[in-house]
């Protein structure tokens, strides 16, 4: 199976470490082959028909920090949608920054994969929590398989969870913490009685937290993973728009404290349901299954059949999120067998 | 037949006697009473498991006897009457008018707020507050969309239960 990697950051990275760790394990396991064909970043691209060597690509990286610097077949400058028409492969894996404001270019990008009749596996929320239809629809007219496990909850299985093992059960609702650094602010403010301003603090210096946390304590990050659980696993049809969003930052050490003495904690909960789409500061039980600590990521699905399940996981981390993406690719290299 | 009851008392000395007198009064049996004073809920109050033996209509004119002496029945044959929602606010809530906050949520029918406690913060406009309200089952959803109109007039972070 060619692999054709669009960006090269942290999950781009651990994509290929992944392929370094398990390309023997998956050939002896499935006889499975990921080659590598190409992989770009915005210096340009490395690009080989016969596949690159993950650990090369990889050391490449880490020496002069652009791909293009490959051995070879580096070619500085060639932008990913010139890339993309210059070599064969089977499947897309989308993994460039996220754009909330208009999904751009990943989402052009991925459309032009599909058309080509190339499969598209992606961790990037921006262009599905915008135009969730139009990416599905195109997948779907040109008979290409569109997956996107890594965009909610990292390494946190749920998509493709509701799709397969609770494919007979209706999905009532969602509710879930689906960021890991505001978990984490708000687990310490609680443990530690310690204001907003001074946590967040603490967060970015650990590398928790971005320079500019915006996006995650604003709650716009977990706003687009609830647009991405309701559209695929509750077949609604929202985008970011639709969500009424509160962040963390007014959460005070104070409340916390009154949540507590009831046996309470405050996190920052996405919710979607009948007449909800939500994320906002919310009291959970301590205790209950919401109420996982640090940077975990965790979601409750109620269902008619099965009630409540409940799956917990690392919301973030290169490999971590690049173990969602190679269950995608799996997946989709089982289908065709 | 029967019917079991879970009235929520004050714990002061003559609550469970006037809680009793009606049933006799009515001409229901009392089956069991259940009253461990040690057994108290955050507000204070201590539960009190009463079954009582009767017809349909003395057993309901015993509840309406209850309910007029503003006694509070929290369960009936293990359903539950009244709900208890909890929500914290933050925000310049002293300003913003306590009893104006209280008061619209009690305008809602078959609701009131049975607990308020307000922690200051060092700024003003950032203090919080937990309300405790207690509500007819069923108002639950209703009591909830009202707190975040509360809010949203007055300009607090609403946090609601899950």
């Amino acid at each position: 199976m060619k692999i054709f990697i669009m960006g090269f950051g942290a999950v781009g990275k651990g994509v290929v470490k992944v392929f370094s760790i398990k390309g023997n394990n998956l050939k002896q396991k499935y006889g499975l082959d990921f080659e590598i064909v190409a992989v770009t970043d915005t210096s340009g691209t490395a690009l080989c028909d016969k596949g690159l060597d993950p650990d090369l690509l990889l050391n490449t990286k880490e020496k002069t920090g652009r791909v293009c610097d490959y051995p070879e077949y580096g070619i500085p400058g060639l932008s990913s949608p010139e890339a993309l028409s210059k070599v064969e492969y089977d499947c897309l894996v989308e993994v460039t920054p996220t754009n909330i404001e208009d999904g751009e270019p990943a989402k052009t990008h991925m459309l032009k994969a599909m058309s080509d009749k190339k499969d598209v596996v992606t961790s990037n929320k921006g262009p599905l929590a915008l135009c969730f239809k139009e990416l599905v629809g195109t997948a779907k007219n040109n008979n290409v398989q569109f997956k996107f496990e890594a965009s909610v909850g990292g390494a946190m299985p749920i998509i493709n969870f509701a799709h397969e093992n609770l494919s007979g059960c209706d999905i009532e609702s969602i509710f879930g913490i689906l960021n890991g650094t505001t978990n984490y602010i708000l687990s310490r403010m609680a443990k530690e009685g310690s204001s907003y301003e001074q946590t967040l603090k603490e967060a970015q210096e650990m590398g928790i937290a971005e320079t500019d946390p915006t996006q995650d304590v604003e709650g716009t990050d977990a706003a687009c993973k609830i647009v991405i659980l309701a559209n695929s696993i509750m077949n609604m049809d929202v985008s970011l728009g639709d969500v009424e969003i509160n962040g963390i930052s007014k959460i005070t050490p104070e409340s916390i404290f009154l949540a507590k003495k009831e046996g309470y904690l405050i996190k920052l909960i996405a919710e979607a349901s009948l007449d909800t789409l939500e994320v906002s500061p919310r009291l959970v039980k301590e205790g209950s299954p919401l109420s996982v600590e640090g940077t975990m990521n965790v979601a409750t699905l109620k269902t008619d059949l099965a009630e409540d399940i409940t799956v917990v996981g690392k919301g973030a981390g290169s490999v971590e999120t690049a173990s969602a993406i190679l269950s995608d690719l799996i997946s989709i290299w089982k289908s065709k067998k | 037949m029967r019917m079991n009851l879970v009235l929520e008392l004050l714990d002061v000395p003559g609550q469970l006697v006037d809680a009793l007198e009606p049933i006799g009064r009515l001409g229901a049996n009392i089956v069991a009473v259940i009253h461990q004073r040690d057994v108290k809920t955050e507000q204070g109050t201590v539960p009190v498991q009463i079954t009582i033996e009767g017809d349909k209509d003395t057993l309901n004119h015993v509840l309406s006897a209850l309910e007029d002496e503003n006694i509070c029945i929290i369960a009936v044959d293990g359903v539950l009457r009244k709900e208890r929602i909890m929500s914290i606010l933050i925000g310049n809530i002293v300003d913003q008018d306590v009893k104006s906050t209280v008061d619209m949520l009690n305008a809602l029918d078959g609701v009131n707020v049975a607990d308020f406690n307000l922690k200051m913060s060092d700024y003003p406009k950032n203090s919080a507050a937990r309300i405790l309200i207690e509500a007819e089952s069923g108002k639950r959803k209703e009591v909830l969309k009202k707190i975040k109109e509360v809010g949203k007039s007055k300009e607090f972070l609403v946090i609601n239960e899950v």
